[in-house]
Formats: structure tokens, sequence, C-alpha cells
């Protein structure tokens, strides 16, 4: 019988494949694999096996042996799988068990994309208190005294000397006074401005402020980087362009316009017919600024921009209304 | 401001250049075209055409068919106006066209079963009077099949330009003409004044004298005399009405026409009500009161400069004239007033009196001083020619300090330096030239250029080569992209809002983000709050002293759209004010803060789970998930308060040495009223600097364990004032050297205990860092630990 080993396995195989339900597969098991079973009997003969012949056929019993349980193990659960009475009744089209994930608000999230991008371009992060000094929000920043260059910033006051911020860049004169250049940075936050509240616009909202100062900063990179963080920001395709504009902290001064997305640059409602969207303010830091921020302005240079963000995110998602990023409604919130 | 292109075209030649090219270059060197309106548009397919042949409507009495024509199509129109005619020339509306005044297309329409191609208008449908008489007859000279608005002059096109506050010199078509030709390099043609004066000196009829010459640098009359006061001419009205004025008199409007022209302010006198034909620049003292041309009695401050004749008050300097000397119909002698007014004082009264005008406006960013007798002759001219008047010989002109034109170095180095761009040297010279300066000293590297006083923005090397910049055009600036190299260590303060905020939504809160001023009793809830001096609403007049009040007005309103189920978070700043007036900035605190908000049930009613109410417990549970994200180790101790204050049922507040970083609990049903709220609510507000300040605590890693761990459980029948927490921090501090942690896991009341009792369940687990232990061992020590619990308790322990 010890030379048939080979074909008790194939009979094995053959007896399995009839195998329907674990009543047919335990009278195979104890017909092979129990202690009276035709494994074990083997075994037995091996016992009366000739000294040269037991080496060999004891690996090969061995082999037949784990191969036959294994073969038995496997469709004992693969049948045990089938018939269990959980796969049997289940109904597959019954809701999951949700687990809630919030999301951040919509113009976090645009505000984060952004500085990622900049991060990416080597800018630090810096922060700085929406409660300014007067000569923070404005002098530092060379808007003269009883200049109409204050009324482009309708100002909430808190004395004469305190304000909240009308934009970022009083952090720009924070963090010069703070670290010495070379200084490449970026100061997001929120600021305010005393204008009625409407579909278009907000008396609270936020800006992202961007500064490098260093010995060899030119208006030629400062296009260089903004055109970098336009593309990687609202795709590569856009077309773009700078214009002169005026800002009392930077000169020269520009804004920076991309094609219209809405009606891309056939001129739109939106884009009041010219096919542009302003996007942002930038130029080159006035040397009053540098130097009000005691740093040497021919040894110097540097440059400067500033975008809001509510804007941006009205463009981006298609949002008609920019009170209702301060609506808080859940159905809003929930759909970013 | 609005600018007019036929007008602009009497200063620069712009043959050959479109009115889109214009515009575009307008824009693309500052001088930003934000709109504008092509007259020809709106009367696109009006025309001029004749009535060849008019007959009475077959249908009706009070219609009449027409046959028009444009010299080669005729057209057949049936019209109602009585007085149409054959013969006549019209303005014809040709199928398509837009009817000014209302807006509706002309189609082909049948009139009583008549066809009828267009229509004949009257002034009214035209928007060139109130007129719907009948329709406009014109005259022979008028020819067939013109359009309309080239007939009329009404081809105009009106730009709307920004004006940025540092370019007072382009408030005017002049100023506007000076930057296109820089921009294309052509003439600027400034009108020549030549004046027939009659022999009398100006001298004999008005005296001027400035007793404030620091705020009235310079004052220039003329005097013109026997003027008829009408009606500007047809031109001139035109142009005064495209941008955007309404014409007035003759001598009224040339003022306007002027300033508009060469952006000098200038103001006329009815010279007769002058008294003592005197005019006195001073300080308005004590004549506080005075009406302006608007017929409004205004207040006058004593430091306002005020024009005044020999005995009172007749304008207010550089921003309105007074009722008592404004022309009229019987005005016949006028003297102009063309100044110099100091911008900052301008400023002052205008902000004081709330009053800006075309005037203050551009004294305010400031004019220039040596163009007022220039103005001043003009305007006489005008007066002279429109107004048949006689110009008084020579003019009355105080200018006690000349001011000077300064002198700006510019270095062509620097100039690259800034740009990062060579521009030619040549180009330089022509645009500075161009913009009317001068170089008056040329060397290698360095120009010294004479600024014109129309420039006041420029008074600096950086602002030449802002102007250089603008007209060679930033699209010629080619952009240069460098590899940034982090400068230094890596800087990030949004850091860790950052990583909190990725906590909260990890855990299902959705970010809000409130308006940071409230009303000042909402603000005062949450501790002494700030006012804003100019708040615009009595709902938003303070800065905010804590999220909460901007999280329960979000949740109040949420819950009456239906989301009743809510977990929100903010993150922002407050802002406390430590002293009754602020003076620096130790006088407040302003301070981030972050908030959690839950209220509704934990989940909607699901087929595998029983809808449940929030408790206080998933608000800890919540706070301990968010700052074990957030610091592995903090080590932050609770501290409870079953106690009711002015916000809170109970609370509890989580600590770190002495400082409480944050705290929280259920919100007062009271407070909740207030908002408008009937749900429970529980939110714990975090104090973000003092969190961030744990970072500091660095945890270490902790070898992982390589023995088994050992668990046994007991439960215990408690008194029901014994807190969990004093049985866990017993059970803790029992001298057991195997014992590592305490897991409530089970808390059971029942009738049979009473109802001062209850069965609290605890996991103990057991282990040692350097070997496996032995069931004896542990057994030993948790039969020490029950009957320690038990004795400390007073307790009954339960069979499990
Ligand atoms: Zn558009």
């Amino acid at each position: 019988m010890l030379e048939n080993i080979d074909s008790i396995g194939l009979d094995f195989d053959t007896e399995l494949q009839g195998v329907k339900d674990l009543k047919q597969l335990e009278e195979i098991r104890i017909k092979y694999l129990s202690r009276n079973g035709i494994v074990a009997g083997l075994f037995e003969q091996l016992k009366n096996a000739s000294k040269e012949e037991k080496p060999r056929l004891g690996k090969e019993l061995n082999a037949l042996r784990n191969s036959v349980q294994e073969k038995f193990d496997n469709l004992k659960s693969s049948i045990e799988e089938n018939s269990s009475e959980e796969s049997s009744k289940i109904d597959l089209t019954l809701p999951g068990r949700n687990r809630i994930i919030g999301s951040k608000h919509i113009l976090v999230q645009t505000l984060e994309e952004m500085k990622s991008i900049f991060k990416g371009l080597g800018f630090s992060v810096f922060e700085g208190p929406e409660l300014e000094s007067d000569y923070n929000n404005f002098t530092a920043l060379n808007f003269p005294l009883d200049h109409p260059a204050r009324d482009m910033q309708d100002t909430f006051f808190i004395t004469e000397d305190f304000l909240l911020r009308t934009h970022t860049s009083p952090v720009q004169v924070r963090v010069m006074q703070k670290v010495k250049p070379p200084i490449r940075a970026i100061m997001p936050g929120k600021v305010y401005r005393n204008e009625a509240v409407s579909s278009r616009s907000l008396c609270v909202f936020h800006q992202i402020e961007g500064l490098y100062v260093d010995k060899d900063v030119t208006f030629a990179e400062l296009k260089g980087t903004l055109i970098s963080f336009a593309r990687q920001f609202y795709g590569k395709d856009l077309s773009y362009r700078f214009r002169p504009s005026f800002f009392p902290f930077t000169e020269p001064s520009a804004e920076m316009d991309i094609t219209c997305y809405l009606c891309k640059g056939k001129g739109c409602r939106i884009c009041k017919h010219t096919g542009w969207l302003e996007i942002l303010g930038c130029g080159m830091v006035d040397p009053n600024v540098l130097e009000n921020a005691g740093v040497d302005p021919e040894e110097f240079t540097g440059y400067a921009f500033g975008m809001g963000i509510e804007r941006t995110a009205l463009l981006k998602n298609g949002i008609t209304d920019i009170r209702l990023f301060v609506e808080n409604d859940y159905r809003f919130l929930k759909q970013f | 401001m609005k600018i007019s292109l036929n007008w602009l075209k009497d200063y620069i030649d712009l043959t050959g250049i479109s009115d889109e090219e214009v515009i575009s270059n307008l824009t693309m060197s500052g001088l930003e075209v934000e709109d504008y309106e092509d007259q020809a548009k709106l009367y696109d397919k009006f025309i001029i055409a004749y009535v060849k042949e008019k007959d009475k409507h077959p249908n009706a009495d009070k219609l009449s068919l027409c046959k028009l024509t444009d010299g080669k199509v005729d057209y057949q129109v049936v019209c109602g106006a009585p007085n149409v005619a054959a013969g006549q020339r019209v303005v014809f509306a040709k199928e398509g066209a837009i009817v000014p005044n209302g807006g509706f297309q002309i189609k082909k329409a049948k009139l009583r079963g008549i066809e009828s191609f267009g229509m004949i208008c009257s002034e009214s449908e035209l928007n060139l009077s109130d007129d719907h008489s009948g329709i406009i007859v014109l005259d022979d000279s008028y020819e067939i099949g013109k359009s309309f608005a080239e007939a009329f002059g009404l081809n105009d096109v009106v730009l709307e330009i920004g004006i940025t506050p540092n370019r007072p010199d382009a408030l005017s078509h002049i100023g506007v003409a000076r930057d296109l030709a820089a921009i294309f390099n052509r003439e600027l043609k400034i009108p020549k004044v030549e004046l027939k004066e009659s022999a009398q000196d100006v001298n004999t009829e008005a005296a001027i004298e400035i007793i404030d010459a620091v705020d009235c640098p310079r004052y220039t009359a003329k005097v013109v005399k026997g003027v008829k006061i009408k009606e500007s001419p047809e031109w001139m009205k035109r142009r005064l009405k495209a941008i955007g004025l309404r014409p007035i008199n003759n001598v009224v409007d040339i003022t306007n026409y002027v300033m508009y022209e060469a952006g000098q302010p200038l103001h006329a006198f009815d010279l007769d009500k002058v008294g003592g034909k005197k005019i006195i620049v001073r300080k308005a003292g004590a004549d506080n009161k005075f009406v302006t041309l608007d017929s409004k009695e205004r207040v006058i401050e004593a430091e306002s400069l005020m024009i005044c004749d020999g005995n009172k008050p007749v304008a207010v300097a550089g921003v309105m004239g007074g009722e008592n000397s404004e022309i009229s119909a019987q005005t016949e002698n006028i003297l102009i007033e063309s100044a110099y007014f100091n911008p900052s004082s301008i400023r002052k009264t205008s902000k004081r009196l709330g009053l800006s005008t075309d005037a203050s406006y551009r004294y305010e960013r400031g004019c220039d001083p040596n163009n007022t007798l220039y103005v001043a002759e003009r305007a006489a001219q005008l007066m002279a020619e429109l107004g048949e008047g006689t110009i008084l010989k020579g003019s009355i002109d105080v200018y006690p300090e000349k001011i000077n034109e300064k002198t700006v170095r510019l270095r062509e180095s620097r100039t690259f330096r800034i740009l990062g761009y060579k521009i030619e040297r040549e180009k330089i010279k022509n645009i500075i030239l161009n913009l009317g300066m001068k170089i008056i000293a040329e060397e290698e590297d360095v120009f010294k250029i004479l600024i014109p006083t129309y420039r006041p923005d420029i008074e600096r090397e950086i602002d030449v080569i802002e102007e250089i910049a603008r007209i060679h055009g930033y699209e010629n600036i080619p952009a240069v992209e460098r590899i940034a190299n982090s400068l230094d260590a890596k800087i990030d303060e949004s850091e860790f809002i950052e990583k909190a905020r990725n906590t909260a939504t990890s855990l299902g809160f959705y970010e809000i983000l409130n308006n940071s001023l409230i009303s000042e009793k909402a603000a005062e809830l949450m501790g002494k709050s700030i006012q804003v001096l100019n708040y615009q609403s009595a709902d938003m007049s303070n800065l905010r002293t804590s999220l909460l009040q901007g999280m329960l007005q979000t949740i109040s309103k949420n819950i009456k759209v239906g989301e009743k189920n809510l977990r929100l978070f903010e993150t922002g700043n407050v802002f406390i004010k430590k002293a009754d007036i602020i003076k620096s900035f130790d006088d407040f605190s302003e301070s981030t803060k972050l908030i959690l908000a839950i209220t509704g049930s934990d989940a909607e009613k699901e087929w595998h789970s029983k809808e449940r109410a929030i408790d206080f417990y998933d608000l800890k549970g919540l706070v301990d998930s968010f700052l074990g994200n957030l610091f592995q180790n903090s080590a932050l101790r609770d501290s409870y308060n079953e106690e009711s204050d002015s916000i809170y049922s109970y609370y509890y507040t989580k600590e770190s040495g002495k400082e409480t970083v944050g705290s929280g609990g259920k919100i007062k049903k009271e407070l909740l009223k207030q908002f408008d709220i009937n749900q429970d609510v529980y939110c714990f507000e975090f104090d973000v600097d003092k969190l961030k300040s744990l970072l500091n605590i660095k945890s270490k890693f902790k070898e992982l364990l390589r023995f088994p761990k050992i668990e046994r459980d007991f439960a215990f029948i408690f008194d029901k004032n014994i807190s969990n927490s004093e049985i866990k921090d017993y059970i803790l501090s029992c001298k057991s050297k195997l014992l590592k942690n305490v897991r409530l896991f089970d808390l059971f009341e029942s009738e049979t205990f009473g109802s001062a009792k209850r069965s609290l369940a605890y996991s103990l687990e057991f282990y040692d860092e350097n070997k496996t232990l032995t069931d004896e061992e542990v057994d030993k020590e948790f039969t020490e630990l029950t009957l320690s619990v038990k004795k400390k308790f007073n307790a009954e322990l339960r069979g499990i």
C-alpha cells in the first residue's frame, strides 16, 4: 500500500471534488484523516518498512498528510463561508455605518492652498495682530498724514491712534522689525474696512500679504514669482497682465490681472467687459517703508504683494454672494 | 473721472490710433479705464432720412403712411406724429434700433393692417429732451443717409478712468492727453490764449489780499465786465453732459469746462456782490456760519480757510462758493478766482464739513501752483467769447513766495537694480521729456531732472523710476523666475492652528468663520469689550471677547433652517479691554481662541443604531480626542465645577500647571434663550496661545512592551456620591507595582441597590516591562486591590 501514496493523493482529490456540504466533508475526514483513517494507516505501515526505504517513504508520507490536511482545511473554510447564516441573509444594499468627517471653511481651504504654494517657493509664514496702531497700519507704510491716500481704505477706529487693520501690510513692518533681511515671508490674516456689506463686499475679510527683501530683489523677479504662483493656483493656461497702480507702500506699484474665468476673456458682467479680473496688488517696497523699519534701502530692495481671499474663493467656486462666507449655514459648510 | 475722447482730441492728435488702443494703453500705463460708453453704439441704426411721400393711413385717421429714403433704400413707415410732412429731413430708427428712452427695439410691425419698417423719432425718444409733441424736423444742412450720432456730434466715446490719489495731474483732459503723448510719443497741444483786453486796468476794479499765505500760497484773479449770462453753446453743453455735468449758464459752465480741461479749479464771483470789491484770504475765525451755493447753512471752524470780501466770507476756500456772491441771471461783472491752496488745509476743511466737491477733490490732491494765471486767462478768454464780456487789462496775481520745481537725481544703475531690466538710455530720456520733466544735467550714470510742479507725487528717484517703468510698459519688463532657496530655519506661525483645524475636522467638526464685530451686549457677556469709534450699526459695534457669542448665533440660525445636529468649530482672535482708555498695546489683549461646539443628536436615526442626544460626555470625549491628537503627552489636568455660572450650568477646565488652557461645559438655558435656542448646547473654548506653549513639552519615544499584559476586572456597588475619579485615583495610588492602568467599563444603576448606590466596573491592566507575569503574581496584587477598595469606600463587591 505504501507504494500507492501518489494514487491515494489522487483518490482524495477526486473525492474532495464531489463534496457539496460539511456533512460529506466530515465523511471524507473520517475516511482519510481520522485516527483510523487511511493516512494514519499508512503511518502504521511505515513502521514495517525496510531501513533503506524508511526515510524516503516517511518524507513522502508527511508530504501527503500535509497536502491532504491543507486541501481539506481550505475546502472546509470555503464551504463554511458560503453556507454561513450571515451570508445567506445579508442585504448588501443597506447603508454603511458612516463616520462624519468635518471640513475646514472654504476660505481657510483657499488660504491654505495659497500658503502651501508660497511655502514651496521658499516663503515663511508670519502672523500679526488685527487691532493695530495707526502708525503700523498707515504711517510706517508711507501714508502721509492728511493725505487722500488714507481715503483708499475706510477705517474702523478704536481711538485716534488705534484701529482695526485695514490690510495685512502692517505685518510687513512687524516682520522687518523682528527679522533681519533676507526676508521672504507671507502673512495671512483678517482685515477690516468700514464699508457697507453687500453681495460683493464684507466689512471683515481676509488677505494674504507677501514680502521679499534681499540685496538684489527686482521688479522682474516679482513678476516671475507671482506668475509662478498664479499658474499653480489658477492653472497654467491662463493669461495674465501687470498694470501700473498706486499703493503708498510700494513703488513702482502694480495690479495683476488674469483672464476672466467666466467669459475666458471675451468680456462679461463680472469682469466689467474688460475680459480681465484683478487678483492682486503688488510692487517694489517703497524706500520709505524700508527705512521706517530700519532697513537700508540702498543696500536692500524688496517686493511686496497682497491679495484678498474672499474674491478668489468666490471666483474659484462659482459662489455668487460673498455674505455666504460668514452666514455659516451648515448646508453651505458641508459642500466644501 | 469721465474723459470724452472727442474732447481729448483737442490736445493730442490720435490719428491712426483706434479707441481700443487708446483705452488699453491708458489702462496699461496706470490710468485704468474702468468702463466706457460708446455713444455711437447707443444710436446704432438711427439715421437721417428724407420723407418722400406722405399719405393718409387707409384704416386710421390719426396715422399717416410715409415713404422714406436714406438715399439708397426706400422704407414704408406708419407714423403717428401730427407734424410729419413730405419733404422733411427726419431722424429715422431702422429695424433693430434700440430706442434710448425706454430701451425697446424697433421691429417690423403691422399697424392697422399696414406694414411699417421703422420709426420716425421725437426728441424725447432719443433722450435729447422731454419734447414728445412731434417728430424732429431737421434743416437742409443735415446730410441724408448719415448716421444720427455723427450728424448730432453724439459719436463720442466716454471713458470712466479710475485716477489713483497720487495723480492729481491726470484729473483733466490735458493731464490724460499728456500721458498719451508720452505713450505714443506725440505732441501735447495746449490751447493758446490770446486776450483782447480793454484799456481799463484790473486793479481799478478789484484788489486781493492774502493774510494766510501758508494755506494760500497763490491767488490769481481776472476781471471780465459786461458779461451776458445765457446758455452755453451746444458744443460746450454736449461736452459737459458727456462727462456727467449739468450745464447751468455760460459763466458757471466755463469754470467747469476749464477745470476739466486743465485740472485747475476756478470760481466765478459776481464782482458787484463782493463788498469793497476786495478779496481777503484768511482763516474763518469768528465767522462760524456760512451759507454755501447749495443753500445750506454750514458751521465753519475757526481754522478753515475762507475767501472773504471787505466784510464777510464769500466762499469756503477750495471747497464751495457762497450763495451771497453767486452768479445769477443779473450778473454782469465777474471776478475769476484761480488759486493754489495748501492741500492738507483743504482736506481738513472738506472733511470737517463732510463736503467733497470737484474743486476740493483736486486741491487736496495738489494742483499746479504755477498754472493759475494761464487758467484764469483761459477762462476770461472764453467768457469774452461766449458771454460778450470785456476783459480788464492785466491780472491780480498775489504769489509771495514762488514754489519752485524740485530736482531729482536719477541713476540709470538704480533703475536697472529696481526693475531687473535695462531700458535703453535714449528711451529713458524720451519718457522723462515727454512727461514734461526737464533734464538739466547728465553724467555717466546720473541725470539731474527738474520736476514740473503739476507732478507733486514725484519727489524722489524711485518716483521717476516708476514713471519710466509705467510708460515703458510693465508688460515689456520680462518676468524672471529664480529658484528660491529656503532662507533660514522654517518658520510657519500658522502651523499649529492648521494642525488643530485638521484634528477638529477629523473629529467631524465643520469650521465656521464669524464676524469679529458683534453687539455691545453680546460682547460684554464674556469680558470687558472694546468699542469701535465709528461703528456702522449697533449689532457690529464692539470687538468680540469670546468666540462663544458668534457660535451661539450660528447654532441658532442653523436650527431655524432645520439643521439641528451640529458639530462646529471656529478659531480666531478675541479682544479684551484692560484699561479704560487704550493708549498702548498693553491696554488690551488680543489672543487666539478655538471653540468646539456640539448640539442635537450624536447621529441621525439609523437602521443600526438609535438616535442619541448629545451630552456632556460627548464633549469631554471630543475634547480629549482633540488634545490627544495634538499632544501625545500633554499632562493636562481636568478640574470640574458642578456649580453654574453666568454661562454654564456646569463646566470643567483643562489645566497645565497653574494655567487654564481651556474651559467648557453645558451652556445655561437662560443664555440659550437669549439666542433663541431651545436645545442643549455644549461648548469648549481653548486658548490657542497657551495650547501652543504645551508644544514645548516634548514627548519621548517609549520602548514597545515586549511582554504580555494581563487584565482583571471587578465591580463594586458604591455610594453615588463617590465619584469615578476618586475611585480611579485611589486604585492607582495603591502600592501595586504591576498595576499600570485602570479603566471604567460599566456603570449600572438598579432599584435593588437603592437610589443612593450604583455599580461601577473597572478593568485593571497589569504588566512588567522586563518579564512575563504569572497569573499567581497578578492574582496576589488584584486580591489586595479588591480588599483595599472594598475597605476604603465601604463598597460591596459584585460577582462578575
Ligand atoms: Zn468676464
